[in-house]
């Protein structure tokens, strides 16, 4: 007896959570070039596999929990500014249960967040170095 | 209406229960009777009528029909031994479901695992948006186990428990 969530609801959630967490460091969804002329450290996010598993019969309820992945990009000049970022994250989000997003404005429950600090890189061309992760959210639906 | 002539994906079957605490559970003739009987336990949704039974959400449908067995003995002098068929129960159903504990169907089960004598018609449809065949069959309701794992969501698994006798039959809207 479950029903799709919109992925507009997500969006608006991992905004919001992100810009909390990391306040005042600009949160941005998607990259763009012009970031870099303008921030010393900034973060991008990207969601994907938003999915909730369907389960067998023509009753189009008949799924399972949603469990989407957001992908955190930490930008910043300094790679030690890049490390402390990418740990503030870690330090709130991974393993956090409860509300996820604006209470006020299509805020939700997750039972989970899980973080996983994938690798961190440096781009030449844009001076910045790079810390990517993924987060995985278990939405009761 | 023509029985189904077509191979049909696993997706297409569903499960259905008769509705209410202390259900009547159908006859053997009832059991293969389709219009009256086995329509009204399978909702809209696969062709039935739906007005005495609910769906069961499930994960998928296990394996359903009847249990092998054989009597075997030996033959003095002969190359072989031999083996007679025989008709041994109708097969368990272990099943899975995605725990949701608002949904009736599976409180209903749970009630039914508690109580442990409660005799429900069962019913399998596969259905191909036109035409539907049922596999209707009377069973108790027995190991009642929720896994809730942290990695996943939480499953609610049970096992049907048909009864014995005769108590199963095949139908169809044709």
């Amino acid at each position: 007896m479950t029903t799709q969530n919109s992925p507009v609801i997500y969006a608006k959630a991992i905004q919001y959570q992100l810009a909390d967490i990391v306040s005042p460091i600009p949160v941005y969804n998607l990259f763009n070039r012009n970031f870099t002329k303008t921030q010393t450290k900034f973060i991008t996010w990207q969601l994907r596999n938003v999915h909730q598993p369907v389960y067998t019969g023509q009753t189009q309820s008949n799924k399972g929990i949603d469990r989407p992945v957001f992908q955190i990009s930490v930008f910043a000049q300094k790679d030690i500014d890049a490390l402390n970022i990418s740990n503030t994250i870690l330090q709130s989000l991974h393993g956090y249960s409860g509300m996820f997003g604006n209470p006020a404005d299509d805020g939700f429950f997750i039972a989970k967040a899980d973080v996983y600090w994938l690798y961190n890189t440096y781009d030449n061309e844009l001076g910045l170095s790079q810390i990517i992760l993924d987060c995985t959210l278990d939405i009761p639906a | 209406m023509a029985l189904i002539n077509k191979v049909l994906p696993g997706y297409v079957a569903t499960l259905w229960c008769q509705s209410g605490s202390n259900p009547t559970a159908l006859t053997d003739t009832q059991l293969e009777t389709w219009t009256g009987q086995v329509a009204d336990i399978i909702g809209t949704t696969a062709g039935g009528t739906g007005t005495d039974g609910i769906q069961v959400p499930v994960e998928s449908i296990p394996a359903f029909g009847a249990d092998d067995a054989s009597a075997t003995y030996a033959v003095a002098g002969a190359r072989t031994g031999a083996k007679i068929t025989t008709q041994n129960q109708v097969t368990s159903l272990t099943i899975t479901s995605a725990w949701n504990p608002a949904d009736t169907a599976q409180l209903l089960i749970r009630d039914d695992g508690y109580n442990g004598t409660t005799i429900r018609t069962f019913v399998i449809a596969t259905y191909d948006g036109t035409d539907t065949v049922a596999y209707a069959f009377n069973a108790r309701v027995g190991g009642l186990q929720w896994d809730m794992s942290p990695s996943a969501e939480g499953k609610f698994t049970f096992v049907l428990h048909p009864v014995g006798g005769n108590s199963y039959g095949w139908s169809n809207n044709s």
